[in-house]
């Protein structure tokens, strides 16, 4: 085994180029639980921590965007500056696991391991970011609903990983909100981001599918039925929850039934309605 | 002044806070060989063949042991002859994490690819976790020898369907305790280092002594030459006192590779392998008046022991029958058990071991009485209490005669801090507003058996015997050592027995050293468990102290020339009383003590030293009264704990930091079984799905609530101290005051009863169904 | 950039550079700590992240030692329990959590008091909730958690207060 410490992008892509099935390790905290309990033994790692690029965040006026290296942690996008860019982001990742993981964890990690449960990945969908993918061909953008292809398969190719991901700025309201057994370190049963702005509103669900869902008919009835300038009405709210739940393709598991998690969807896409309101 | 009964801080916890403490896996001595076991993949399979060429042939691996290289040793003892466990699996598997071969390498890295690498080929037998699945038509015994997989079965003389048919009315519940997991935060792991002159073994035990006693024999060796010692430990919770295969096979690795070994489980290996608690089910059903008072109580209990009989897991039931009635005055009770083995991991002893169950069901089945009968669930419990002039109150059973309480006062201080008409009157105007969430509250007027025991007691638990040791040793400088057979893991044994000799023997605290958890130091012990630290060792320390004061005295007044009724201690030494300045210290009527020559002829030089075996004629009982209030979201069927009101009652409060810190974990402990805890299992193919602490909701800092403290106070009459024990307390009461107030929020949707854990899912069923959930 | 294979590497653990030896290069940071360093207050109990015994606090962030693979952590600064007490000392967290009564068994209680540091040096004020989060990731079974924030309010009132000497810049 051995482990290299790349310090720039093209460090990293050449690595890769060189070895395809070497490991990339962003925040660990997927990685190194496997290599801890699960026997797994890579034999080549590409450590990402000292790539300065990947930890890096821009906001670009003109474009009106704000772009997040892989490697950010969480932890920076839970107050300050990227908070108040993106609230919804925020509101994610404070709900990541710990405070340690979050320190460590990375958006980047989040993607490469593409579990439908992942707390940021909502939030992409709803703000309909875009991935900035590198690899021996150079660089190219992933529309996120492009890029997680089901549950823990994205679509990378051999050699390629994510630089950055970058967020189209709005001047909408957008929240995030998660439903677990306890309050803290718990993995989503549902989660929603939802983001409103002057005649959309657009509606993602986590862990309540293969793959984060657009509940594209809730996001289009209100289109056509709903004012965007006042509060929802009960009736409209009813029938909002309803569709969104109609949206969501839930599964049983230990941790929560799929008739419960539907549920949850519907109710956490009506709060955040009503709270992007108040 | 009195340090029992002042807040005195601990002694142990400077090396603690400074990483500097000694848990077992923080030794690693030279040559030091890491262990790994093999478990059994399938929950119930036989063994068709077990390869190990792969994994010995990796680099760093010393070997790989199966069943085959263990057949000089005798199974483990299973509390019933037929029940015992091989140390590692022959022939069939029992439950998923099963030892089944054991790995040696340099390393755990190493020895965890070596686990990997040995395969083991299994022909699938039947799967049953569940009593009903394990006592259904087409059951297949686990033993077959045994023949059933009901183990044990205790009925009932009287069904008591007459008390019950007379009654004004009658109410029943069916009650599922769910299977918990004690989770200590250290996991287990022992060292061992065989030598030609003998065993050290250390271990992450509560029992030290208890595990030197089987261990020497399993290993036929006397145990002069076995020395078991209980560094720190990181916790227990009744996890830690049973005889698990991996004690008893690092030693026999260390004897063949000539090299100390050390296993240290991971959390997954400790969730599968470390005895797990409670998991019982009850059928209770009271009979009623119109005023509420109860005239009969009927208990059916089947208790799940998981896939071998733990000696402890087996009398699990025989408390739960014995607490049946709780703190109340109820004059015909009836109950009956069975222990059934399954597919799962062992149950033993979990914080509270029988009595959280016991008062789970009698403090449910009251608030049930007072839902049918539409009284306050408080005036219910008053009128039905055992009033405080009835003590000592014979029970149901003759073993059980309940020592001391006081639960109406109890009961007067919790409503009073709970502010009991104010939340109710705010219940009351939140039915009708449902902007807001609902409201619940809950009482807990429990009441648990603790303090074990009296002869006879723990030794129907595989223990030696049911007293505690001390030994006060006064050293030449007038500190003193202080043994004590009751190791802690947590508990503050050496700050809560320095505050009694202390006070005892008049030795100012810091001049007081507790040794704990080493066999070779401590002349016999039993071990800490079944809230019997201060009681028993606590008592202990106490009578021996006295008598070592009593020696002393006699040395300072014949030093004084004074006589021994006119001396007090004061300050570490003895002076006369009414005659100022004439005293002697405390270090030269020790130094004296050991020259013949200055010492009353009557004594022996050394004579300042005592050794006791403390029995106790009664175990004790503490009590208590906890409310809990409870916000519960509408929608999600989300609780949170607004308020928890914990009034305890454990007798003689040795120190209250301790105290309150034992009521406060406990209490965490009962609220998570209450809202979060529960091992489960793929009940088709008896895969555990709660194996680490993601599934397994343990909960932080976040998901509690602050505690309000309160305390009443009747001593126990059974021993010197008047101490009752307070280590389980909280885990025993909690959950139902949190059940109960749940029960209560979601009252107006019609529902009797949740079972634990309360999830947001099940709350939001029952609110949906109208019914239980 | 660099590459390792099975040589030395070292990592700077409480202001000293420490060399690994005779290490497999997938060791986790927590491992490496306790194994190869003689430094075992962090203490492994779930190798996962969800319990936080192993705390350890990176370049100043508070992390999970077993969730770092140890080879990646060259040339960062890293502070363990070992190395927070002045001059072998207790640190006023330390101290803190002694005088409220916040230690039981002890296993966890290194990585709470790593965590607590983080928590005040970045946070002088914290409020109630903010202790609550800021400790979530370190699980404690025996204390129920009540002393232990007690011990973190009374110690931020005393930092605050100037009452004690070995604060932050103590401590380091």
């Amino acid at each position: 085994m051995s482990v290299a410490l790349p310090t720039s992008v093209d460090e990293v892509v050449d690595l890769l180029v060189r070895n395809p099935s070497a490991t990339l390790l962003a925040g660990g905290t997927d990685l190194m639980v496997e290599v801890n309990l699960h026997g797994r033994r890579p034999t080549d790692v590409v450590a990402l921590n000292r790539v300065a690029e990947l930890r890096t965040w821009s906001v670009d006026s003109s474009r009106r965007t704000v772009t997040i290296g892989s490697g950010v942690p969480y932890a920076e996008m839970e107050t300050g500056e990227l908070a108040r860019l993106l609230p919804a982001l925020a509101e994610a990742a404070r709900t990541v696991g710990s405070p340690q993981i979050r320190a460590a964890g990375t958006l980047g990690g989040n993607l490469g391991t593409c579990s439908p449960a992942g707390d940021g990945l909502p939030v992409l969908a709803a703000l309909e970011a875009s991935i900035d993918v590198v690899g021996p061909n150079g660089s190219r953008q992933v529309h996120f609903a492009d890029f997680m292809v089901g549950v823990k398969r994205n679509s990378l190719r051999p050699s390629e990983f994510v630089r950055s991901v970058t967020f189209p700025l709005n001047d909408g309201w957008q929240g995030y909100a998660k439903v677990g057994t306890r309050n803290a370190m718990v993995i989503a049963t549902a989660s929603v981001c939802l983001v409103r702005t002057n005649d959309h509103v657009a509606v993602a669900l986590g862990a309540v599918g293969p793959t984060i869902i657009r509940a594209n008919g809730a996001e289009a009835w209100l289109a056509a039925n709903h004012r965007m300038s006042s509060p929802p009405s009960n009736d409209t709210l009813a029938e909002f929850g309803r569709l969104v739940r109609e949206a969501s393709r839930p599964i049983d598991d230990h941790r929560s039934t799929a008739a419960y998690r539907r549920h949850a969807v519907g109710v956490l896409a009506q709060r955040l309605l009503t709270r992007s309101y108040s | 002044m009195s340090l029992v009964g002042a807040k005195v801080l601990r002694k142990e916890d400077p090396r603690l806070l400074s990483g500097t403490g000694t848990y077992v896996d923080d030794l690693s001595p030279a040559q030091c060989a890491f262990a790994s076991f093999v478990t059994s993949a399938e929950a119930h399979a036989t063994i068709d063949a077990i390869d190990v060429r792969a994994a010995l042939a990796i680099p760093g691996v010393l070997a790989v042991y199966t069943a085959a290289d263990f057949t000089d040793y005798p199974d483990l003892p299973g509390g019933l002859p037929t029940l015992e466990r091989p140390a590692l699996a022959r022939n069939t598997v029992r439950f998923v994490g099963e030892p089944v071969a054991v790995v040696v390498a340099e390393d755990r890295y190493i020895a965890a690819d070596a686990v990997a690498a040995v395969t083991v080929s299994y022909s699938p037998l039947k799967v049953m976790t569940t009593i009903e699945d394990a006592t259904a038509g087409d059951s297949v015994p686990l033993f077959p020898r045994h023949g059933s997989n009901v183990i044990t079965i205790v009925p009932t003389m009287d069904d008591l369907e007459k008390e019950l048919a007379k009654c004004h009315g009658r109410a029943s519940l069916h009650i599922v305790n769910q299977r918990c997991a004690a989770v200590p935060i250290e996991p287990m792991a022992v060292l061992a280092d065989w030598k030609p002159d003998g065993l050290t073994v250390w271990a992450t035990f509560q029992a030290p002594h208890h595990l030197r006693n089987y261990l020497a024999t399993w290993l036929d060796i006397p145990q002069m030459n076995c020395r078991v010692v209980a560094p720190d430990v990181g916790g227990g919770f009744g996890s830690k006192i049973v005889w698990y295969p991996e004690l008893f096979i690092a030693p026999v690795i260390s004897k063949l590779l000539r090299r100390p070994v050390k296993f240290a489980q991971t959390r997954t290996e400790a969730m599968m392998q470390m005895a797990h608690g409670r998991d019982q089910v009850h059928d209770i059903e009271v009979g009623y008046e119109k005023d509420g008072t109860i005239k009969a109580l009927r208990l059916i209990v089947s208790q799940n022991l998981g896939a071998y009989g733990d000696p402890t897991g087996l009398g699990l039931a025989v408390l739960t029958t014995w607490m049946a009635a709780g703190a109340y005055r109820i004059p015909k009770v009836s109950t009956s058990f069975r222990t059934v083995v399954t597919n799962t991991t062992p149950v033993a002893a979990y914080r509270g071991a029988g009595r959280p169950e016991a008062a789970y069901s009698i403090e449910r089945i009251v608030d049930q009485v007072a839902r049918q009968t539409g009284l306050d669930p408080a005036v219910v419990r008053q009128r039905n209490f055992i009033p405080p002039s009835a003590f000592p109150y014979e029970t149901h059973n003759e073993a059980v005669v309940y020592d001391s309480a006081d639960f109406p006062a109890a009961l007067a201080e919790c409503l009073r801090i709970v502010d009991y008409d104010a939340v109710r009157a705010e219940q009351k105007a939140r039915r009708n507003d449902p902007s807001k969430p609902l409201l619940g509250i809950g009482l807990s007027c429990w009441l648990e058996i603790a303090g074990f025991g009296p002869n006879g007691s723990l030794e129907g638990f595989g223990h030696l015997a049911s007293w505690e040791s001390a030994q006060v040793r006064i050293q030449p400088d007038g500190s003193a050592i202080v043994y004590s057979g009751s190791s802690p893991h947590g508990q503050g044994h050496e700050t809560m027995l320095s505050q009694i000799a202390s006070d005892e023997l008049g030795i100012s605290f810091d001049r007081i050293k507790v040794i704990t958890g080493d066999t070779a130091a401590v002349l016999q012990g039993i071990g800490t468990m079944g809230s019997r630290g201060a009681p028993t060792a606590g008592s202990a320390v106490k009578v021996a102290s006295s008598r070592v004061l009593t020696r002393a005295k006699r040395i300072a007044a014949h030093l004084l020339e004074a006589a021994e009724e006119d001396l007090e201690v004061v300050d570490d030494a003895f002076n006369v009383k009414g005659s100022p300045g004439k005293k002697v210290s405390w270090g030269d009527v020790a130094w004296a003590s050991f020259q013949p020559l200055r010492i009353p002829p009557e004594l022996q030089a050394g004579s300042l030293e005592e050794r006791l075996f403390q029995e106790s004629p009664n175990f004790s009982y503490p009590s208590g009264a906890y409310a809990c209030v409870v916000e519960i979201d509408r929608e999600t069927g989300d609780v949170t704990i607004r308020d928890m009101v914990l009034v305890d009652d454990c007798g003689t409060v040795i120190n209250p930091l301790l105290a309150e810190g034992q009521v406060h974990g406990g209490v965490a402990q009962g609220i998570a079984q209450a809202l979060y805890e529960g091992v489960s299992y793929d009940s088709s193919t008896g895969q555990p799905v709660t194996a680490n602490l993601l599934d397994y909701l343990v909960p932080s800092a976040a998901d509690l609530p602050d505690y309000k403290v309160g305390r009443t106070t009747t001593l126990c009459p059974n021993n010197p101290l008047g101490a009752k024990g307070i280590g389980e307390s909280g885990s025993v009461g909690a959950p139902p005051a949190v059940i109960n107030a749940i029960v209560d929020a979601l009252s107006e949707f019609g529902v009797d009863h949740i079972d634990m854990p309360a999830t947001p899912e099940k709350i939001w069923k029952a609110m949906k169904s109208g019914g239980n959930s | 950039m660099t590459a390792i294979g099975s040589e030395i590497y070292s990592l700077n653990v409480n202001g000293r550079e420490l060399p690994v030896r005779d290490s497999w290069i997938g060791e986790s940071l927590l491992f490496v700590l306790r194994e190869r360093l003689g430094l075992p207050g962090a203490k492994g109990a779930c190798e996962q992240g969800e319990c936080g015994s192993c705390t350890v606090i990176i370049d100043d962030k508070a992390v999970c030692s077993c969730l770092v693979l140890a080879a990646s952590a060259q040339g960062a600064a890293i502070r363990t329990v070992e190395g927070l007490g002045p001059d072998g000392r207790l640190s006023d967290v330390q101290q803190s959590f002694l005088d409220a009564g916040g230690v039981q068994c002890g296993f966890c209680t290194p990585g709470f008091i790593v965590a607590v540091h983080h928590l005040l040096d970045g946070n002088p004020d914290p409020s109630d909730l903010e202790i609550k989060e800021a400790l979530s990731g370190n699980i404690c079974r025996c204390t129920g958690y009540g002393r232990i924030l007690d011990a973190v309010k009374q110690v931020a009132v005393s930092r605050r207060s100037g009452s004690r000497g070995d604060s932050k810049e103590g401590a380091r």
